[in-house]
C-alpha cells in the first residue's frame, strides 16, 4: 500500500491507497500520476475548509465573523450552511454539541475537519479510487477493501497508554467512518451548552458517515451517559466508552464490528 | 545538524514503536490461537458441551421497549454452578425472532446478548442500541493483527510525531 502524508488543520492528514503488485512500468507510473493527482486534490478540500473556517487564520471568513466585520447574513453561503448543520446538530445533541463558544464566537472546528474528509472522499470516488483509507488527526473514513480483499482495520489507542491500541474495528462495507473524541490528546478543548460531564476520558463513534461519527463522539465526551443513551438508541451507530477509571461499555454492533484475529 | 539528530531520533523511535508493536502482535496472537473461539462461537460450543442448559434470558419474550442488555450482574445461582455461555431459544415476537445468550461466570450472569433478531421480513436488526458494559479483555483480544490505520482522539501535528499512525506511515505498510 502506498501511504501519502500531509499536514493540514493542525495535525497530519494520511491517505492510504492500495498499490498493485507486478505492473508494467507504464501503467505503474501512470497509477502514481494519479494517485499524486489524487492525493493533491484532497489535501486541496482540506485547505479549501481551513482558508474557509479557521479560527487561527485571522483573514478567514469565520474570523471576519468573530470579529463583527461581517455579517452573518453577508457570509457565503457555504458558511451558512455549515452553521445551519451545526446547529442542527445542537439540538439533536441536547445541547451535548454546540457550535457557540462560551464566548459567543460562532466556532465549526466541531464539524469542519469532518466536512472536508467527506468532501476528499467525493473528490476520491469521483476520480474513480474505489478503495482508499483516509485518516485525519486520528478519525478514519474509508471505503472498499485492501489490496488482500480483506477490510480495513482500524485500530484505535488506549488512552491510558498512548503507544498501544485498545481494540481493533473492521470496516467492512457496512460502516464507513471512526471518529474519537477525548481530552486524552488536545487537552479539554470540548466545551458544550450543557454542563460538561466528565465521566468518559474517551468515546469512540463508528457511523455510515464521519460527520455523524465526529459529532456523536464529541456530544458523547461532553454529555456523559445521558447524552450516550438518548443518542445511540435507534441510531444506525456503534459506540465504545472509556471511562476515567477504565471501565467500557460498548453498543451490541461494536461487539460485533470488533477484529478477531 | 540539529535537525539531523532531531530526524534521527524521530526515526529511531518509529523504528522501536513498529518493533515493539509487531512483537506485541505476536505475543497476543499466541494467546489468542490457544484461548480458541470467541463470541458466536462460544455459543454454539457451549451448548454442544454443557448438558441441558437453562435459558435464562428469554424466560420473557423481549419486546422493543425492553433493552435486553444488563445493567448489573443477576443474584448468583447454587454454589458450583458452571460457568459458560448459554443459548436460549429462539423466541417469536411480533416484531421477528428475537434469540439471547447468557454468559455466567462463578455462577453470575455476567453478559447478556443479543443474538438474533429480525424483522418480519427476516433482516437482522436492533432492538435497542443501549451501551453495555464490556470487559477490557474482551476488547483487547481484538488487536492481535494488523491494523490499516490508528484511529484516536484528534492528534496535533508534534503529537503526530510520537504517534503509531505516524509509525504506520513509516513503514508504508
Amino acid at each position: 500500500m502506498a501511504q501519502h502524508v500531509f499536514e493540514a488543520m493542525g495535525t497530519v492528514v494520511s491517505l492510504t491507497l492500495p498499490k498493485r503488485m507486478a505492473l508494467p512500468e507504464r501503467v505503474a507510473l501512470l497509477e502514481r500520476m494519479n494517485a499524486a493527482d489524487a492525493v493533491a486534490s484532497v489535501a486541496r478540500c482540506f485547505a479549501e475548509f481551513d482558508e474557509r473556517y479557521s479560527l487561527y487564520r485571522p483573514d478567514s471568513e469565520l474570523s471576519l465573523l468573530a470579529r463583527g466585520e461581517l455579517s452573518l447574513t453577508g457570509s457565503s453561503d457555504e458558511l451558512r450552511s455549515t452553521y445551519a448543520a451545526s446547529l442542527r446538530w445542537r439540538d439533536e445533541t441536547g445541547g451535548a454539541f454546540t457550535p457557540h463558544r462560551p464566548d459567543g464566537v460562532i466556532d465549526l472546528n466541531g464539524t469542519v475537519k469532518a466536512l472536508a474528509m467527506q468532501a476528499a472522499a467525493d473528490e476520491l470516488l469521483r476520480s474513480g479510487f474505489s478503495h482508499w483509507c483516509l485518516n485525519a488527526g486520528g478519525d478514519v473514513l474509508c471505503t472498499g477493501y485492501q489490496p488482500d480483499g480483506g477490510a480495513w482495520r482500524v485500530g484505535v489507542v488506549d488512552p491510558a497508554d498512548r503507544s498501544a491500541l485498545l481494540f481493533t474495528l473492521c470496516l467492512d462495507g457496512t460502516r464507513h467512518a471512526v471518529a474519537t473524541s477525548g481530552s486524552a490528546e488536545r487537552g479539554d478543548h470540548i466545551w458544550s451548552a450543557t454542563a460538561i460531564d466528565r465521566t468518559y476520558l474517551q468515546v469512540t463513534v463508528v457511523a455510515d458517515d464521519i460527520e455523524t461519527a465526529d459529532v456523536l463522539a464529541t456530544a458523547i465526551v461532553a454529555g456523559g451517559p445521558t447524552t450516550l443513551a438518548t443518542i445511540v438508541e435507534g441510531r444506525p451507530v456503534d459506540v465504545l466508552t472509556v471511562a476515567r477509571d477504565g471501565a467500557m461499555t460498548a453498543t451490541p454492533g461494536l461487539n460485533r464490528a470488533l477484529a478477531t484475529v | 545538524m540539529r535537525t539531523r539528530a532531531t530526524l534521527s531520533g524521530i526515526f529511531a523511535s518509529v523504528a522501536i514503536l513498529v518493533v515493539g508493536w509487531q512483537a506485541g502482535s505476536a505475543a497476543i496472537t499466541a494467546v489468542h490461537s490457544s484461548s480458541g473461539t470467541t463470541g458466536a462461537n462460544s455459543a454454539s460450543s457451549a451448548r454442544g458441551t454443557t448438558p441441558a442448559p437453562t435459558p435464562a434470558a428469554p424466560a420473557a419474550p423481549v419486546s422493543p421497549a425492553t433493552p435486553v442488555t444488563p445493567a448489573s450482574p443477576v443474584a448468583p445461582a447454587a454454589p458450583g454452578a458452571p460457568g459458560g455461555s448459554f443459548t436460549g431459544t429462539s423466541v417469536s415476537t411480533q416484531y421477528g425472532s428475537v434469540q439471547v445468550q447468557v454468559v455466567v461466570a462463578n455462577g453470575k450472569i455476567t453478559d447478556v446478548k443479543a443474538l438474533h433478531l429480525t424483522d418480519d421480513g427476516g433482516r437482522s436488526v436492533q432492538i435497542s442500541n443501549s451501551a453495555a458494559p464490556i470487559l477490557r479483555s474482551e476488547v483487547l483480544s481484538s488487536q492481535s493483527a494488523r491494523v490499516s490505520t490508528v484511529g484516536g482522539a484528534t492528534y496535533t501535528s508534534d503529537a503526530y510525531l510520537t504517534s503509531l499512525q505516524s509509525a504506520l506511515d513509516q513503514a508504508g505498510l
